[in-house]
């Protein structure tokens, strides 16, 4: 804890663009590779040091490790918290590129954020005759 | 000549896509009880719609985003799910009241009961948004949609005095039989009618499914600018046609049949041809639109993939989610609720929810992280701020004088 007349040492330049995490990443649409929608990031998780514990002065800042999504919108607005067991991640590394939505550099579809667009399609709109045709 | 055929096509659909269920019911209504003393609320809402469709398209063609991504992303998820559930349940009361009047439509053609079809009605509606491209879905129920012209044909084949109607147009007065409070609730609901959110959101998700980009924004202006106030112009003769035929003879709307009436007074049987044509293509063409509505509304909040371009497997949730709005609508009409009563509710709390559809589009027609060069000028936030003001009110106004009309009975 550093006293209130010491002034904060200047915080270090940011090496690239400066995302705000709640202007310019939360609730932005997620698209995949080929532009088709995966989710909205509902959450983000951090890295970093757990609850109550004194950080020590020169410990790693803490970097933003995944996207989430899932269970964890409910919590969001209702308030709560998830078992970490529970939370569906897209690593941050999957991240292709940030504008006015979120560019992934894989393909969406084997991802565990996909799992009920699967679902859905496999056991109901596909066996509907005429779900795969393509209306172009 | 083909980008001239394009704007005529896109000014044509414009103008028979412009009349719902809820303009028809609310302006034959509003005529039969209240003359032309409304019909500057008709303007009112037209300019209102056009600012705000406008706007949610070019920002749809210049970012890809359409209106419900935009709602979440500035309003957040918790004041972006109050406003998806009131959204959502209103566009559901407003696809049951589509279907309902598709099936009086065909009842009054037919003579078969509406209720038997209505799940004939709601099963083409699905089999529609299942099949058939966009565009030519459009284009369809629009250019047939067109055909409720003649109301405007019936209004001066009944030869009315065109001074005494001008005078009630320019000088709006309560008429003597009805207080103010209904006065002012019946100018909230043809509001409502004219500003109806969805329009909002089905036009914005259009303009990503017809892969609208910036060079297209003349041409959508063009369409909005000319065809809405055409359609306006459609909505406010089956105003006259009821205030010429229905308010002197004292009958006051609360069916179709008489919405249709003046039309076969002055227009003969072709004339009755003519209307119901339109009405089934008009509350079909709404029909459509609506379902796809909640489809839309759902899959941008939760950030789906969706949209009529992909094939039905690759929106999975979002064709499902229509499936499911459009069985509920069939569960709600079966229960033998009048599809007209549900038509003036849904218009009223169209009004309700309208600052929270308007203001984040506001918002973000502002950003230039999202629209570049393309930002609203100033004309047009002074027109969108007042705009806020009066939907605000409306807003606001509309329970109270609910409650206090009886629901304008």
């Amino acid at each position: 804890m550093t006293s209130a007349s010491a002034p904060l040492p200047k915080a270090p330049r940011a090496g690239g663009r400066i995302l705000d995490a709640q202007l310019h990443l939360m609730d932005r649409q997620v698209l995949d590779h080929d532009g088709v929608p995966v989710t909205t990031v509902d959450d983000l998780e951090v890295s970093g040091p757990a609850l109550d514990v004194n950080i020590e002065p020169g410990s790693p800042a803490p970097v933003l490790t995944a996207l989430l999504t899932g269970s964890v919108l409910g919590t969001r607005i209702f308030g709560g918290r998830p078992p970490s067991s529970r939370l569906i991640r897209i690593p941050w590394k999957d991240v292709a590129e940030v504008g006015v939505v979120v560019k992934l550099g894989v393909k969406g579809e084997p991802l565990d954020a996909s799992w009920v667009e699967r679902w859905v399609r496999d056991k109901i709109i596909a066996r509907i005759p005429g779900g795969r045709h393509d209306p172009r | 000549m083909k980008r001239l055929l394009g704007v005529a096509l896109g000014i044509l659909t414009a103008i028979g896509g412009f009349v719902d269920i809820g303009d028809l019911v609310t302006n034959a209504v509003v005529g039969s009880r209240f003359g032309l003393s409304l019909v500057w609320v008709v303007l009112v809402g037209v300019v209102g719609i056009i600012l705000f469709a406008n706007m949610s398209g070019r920002v749809a063609a210049v970012s890809g985003r359409a209106t419900f991504e935009v709602i979440r992303e500035r309003l957040g998820p918790r004041a972006g799910l109050a406003n998806l559930a009131a959204s959502f349940l209103i566009n559901l009361m407003t696809v049951t009241a589509e279907i309902g009047g598709v099936a009086l439509a065909l009842q009054l053609a037919s003579s078969v009961y509406y209720l038997l079809w209505i799940p004939v009605a709601a099963v083409a509606v699905w089999l529609v948004i299942w099949r058939v491209r966009f565009s030519i879905m459009e284009n369809v129920t629009g250019l047939l949609g067109l055909t409720l012209v003649i109301f405007a044909v019936a209004v001066f084949l009944l030869k009315p005095d065109w001074g005494s109607l001008a005078g009630q147009v320019l000088a709006p007065s309560v008429p003597q039989q009805e207080t103010a409070w209904s006065y002012s609730y019946y100018a909230i609901a043809l509001f409502g009618a004219a500003m109806t959110p969805y329009e909002v959101f089905f036009f914005s998700s259009g303009a990503v499914e017809e892969k609208w980009g910036v060079k297209d924004l003349a041409q959508s202006r063009i369409n909005v600018l000319v065809g809405f106030p055409l359609g306006g112009l459609l909505s406010i003769s089956i105003a006259i046609c009821a205030a010429l035929v229905l308010l002197p003879a004292g009958i006051s709307v609360t069916s179709l049949s008489q919405v249709i009436l003046p039309v076969a007074e002055g227009a003969g049987k072709l004339g009755l041809a003519f209307v119901l044509v339109g009405i089934v293509a008009a509350t079909f063409g709404a029909a459509l639109e609506t379902t796809l509505s909640s489809g839309y509304t759902l899959a941008q909040f939760f950030g789906w993939s969706w949209g009529k371009f992909r094939r039905p497997a690759e929106a999975a949730r979002f064709h499902l989610s229509m499936i499911v709005c459009l069985l509920v609508g069939i569960a709600v009409l079966a229960t033998g609720v009048d599809p007209v009563l549900v038509t003036e509710y849904s218009v009223v709390f169209s009004a309700i929810a309208l600052p929270l559809t308007y203001l984040p589009i506001l918002i973000v027609a502002n950003d230039p992280q999202y629209m570049h060069e393309h930002v609203n000028g100033r004309v047009v936030n002074v027109l969108g701020m007042v705009y806020l003001v009066i939907i605000l009110v409306a807003s606001i106004a509309a329970i109270p004088l609910m409650i206090v009309t009886g629901a304008g009975s």
